[in-house]
């Protein structure tokens, strides 16, 4: 089978030839205005030390409290945990599952995986499954909510800052560190690159 | 060099995840680089996208008309709708949050289920006008839809904060899961809903 040297937009299926860009270039597809690629200055060895950055950051974020309440003499902190663990007491089991996928699992998966390939490529070493962990990778990107849920802990201190006395735990600087160097990861990830070295690396 | 004919009328096929073409005429049904299964247009796409759409318009009434969460504070309860919560905060004068808790969990539910529904009429009737502007709407709407989680998340907080017997509590109300359903079944409709249908109709 000879190989195929075109592309096509996502977007609007134009038949495109595949352009050479550099850094700093945008790759626009002429019909639509599909942004086709944006490279990055050392992609993939910038995902893989993010990606070790993000899993070190996701054990304080996780496990350390991440605003703590004192309201008539009751005190209480609150992690990622607790909220879903409340919401599962009370036996809201779909926003709770929810809840964990987005806040949590997915977070996880992401940085796991991002690690996972970026570590591959690195060493050049070939695995049969690379291909299945971006294509997962590409599907979960969009389910990971951190930078919402930081939304959502400001507007909850917010309604809570009349009430009662707020304290910030170690886990929202962790937390916060964690949101830039996911976001950091995510645009560090030339998605047209990794599959280019993915299909070159196959056997 | 770039032509005005799609991939698929040229022969191609472009596959959904690596971005890889394949010629029609090849029998295999998958993707010879990353193995996914290659479909010419998303399979059933408008179907999928109206039932999706459907059962979140319908959600989207409970979500509104019912309590999201209830506040007890010193014994007596207060449950709040949507709605309510923002009035809430406007009440006590922080305007900001409010209008940023207004975008979040009303307009932006709201204008994804009219601009969808926009969408399919579109490709349903074959409109010529605009094709370009229409895919950046999709586009936008592909990408708010996450930021709805916002509300669920707060609550999410709040009821893990706010737990402190009969002195202050917050339970999260049947609101909740309606309104979360609302959030996935729309990110879903607009991850089924393909844009390629748009320029497939233009002459």
């Amino acid at each position: 089978m000879n190989k195929i040297t075109l592309t096509a937009c996502p977007e609007c299926d134009l038949l495109l030839n595949p352009t050479q860009t550099v850094v700093g270039d945008k790759a626009h597809c002429p019909r639509c205005g599909y942004l086709l690629q944006r490279p990055s200055k050392q992609s993939i060895e910038r995902t893989f030390a993010l990606s070790i950055a993000g899993l070190i950051l996701m054990f304080p974020a996780n496990l350390m409290p991440l605003i703590g309440i004192k309201m008539l003499g009751n005190a209480k902190d609150g992690t990622l945990w607790s909220g879903v663990l409340a919401l599962f007491e009370e036996h809201m089991w779909g926003v709770a599952v929810l809840v964990f996928l987005s806040s949590i699992l997915f977070p996880l998966l992401n940085i796991i995986l991002s690690l996972l390939i970026s570590a591959h490529l690195y060493f050049n070493k070939p695995n049969r499954h690379l291909a299945h962990w971006m294509r997962w990778l590409q599907h979960i990107d969009e389910w990971a909510m951190l930078e919402v849920y930081m939304l959502g802990i400001i507007v909850a201190c917010v309604k809570l800052s009349s009430t009662s006395e707020l304290k910030f735990g170690f886990g929202l600087y962790a937390f916060v560190a964690l949101l830039i160097v996911t976001g950091m990861l995510t645009s560090s990830l030339d998605k047209v690159l990794f599959w280019r070295q993915i299909g070159r690396l196959k056997p | 060099m770039k032509s005005k004919k799609t991939a698929l009328a040229q022969g191609f096929i472009r596959c959904h995840d690596c971005g890889c073409l394949s010629k029609r005429a090849d029998k295999n049904r998958l993707c010879p680089l990353c193995g996914g299964q290659l479909h010419p247009r998303l399979p059933n796409s408008f179907q999928r996208t109206a039932a999706l759409l459907l059962s979140a318009f319908c959600l989207y009434i409970p979500a509104n008309t019912f309590p999201i969460m209830t506040v007890t504070s010193l014994g007596v309860g207060e449950p709040h709708t949507i709605i309510g919560g923002i009035i809430a905060l406007v009440n006590s004068g922080m305007v900001p949050i409010a209008l940023l808790v207004l975008v979040a969990s009303i307009l932006v539910p709201l204008l994804k289920l009219l601009g969808i529904s926009l969408l399919l009429l579109n490709v349903h009737y074959r409109w010529q006008a605009h094709a370009k502007k229409w895919t950046v709407m999709y586009r936008i709407i592909a990408f708010v839809g996450r930021w709805s989680m916002l509300d669920i998340f707060m609550i999410s907080i709040l009821v893990s904060l706010v737990d402190m017997g009969g002195v202050a509590q917050v339970i999260a109300g049947p609101a909740a899961t309606a309104f979360a359903a609302v959030v996935v079944l729309t990110m879903f409709a607009a991850k089924s809903f393909d844009p390629r249908l748009i320029w497939d109709n233009q002459r």
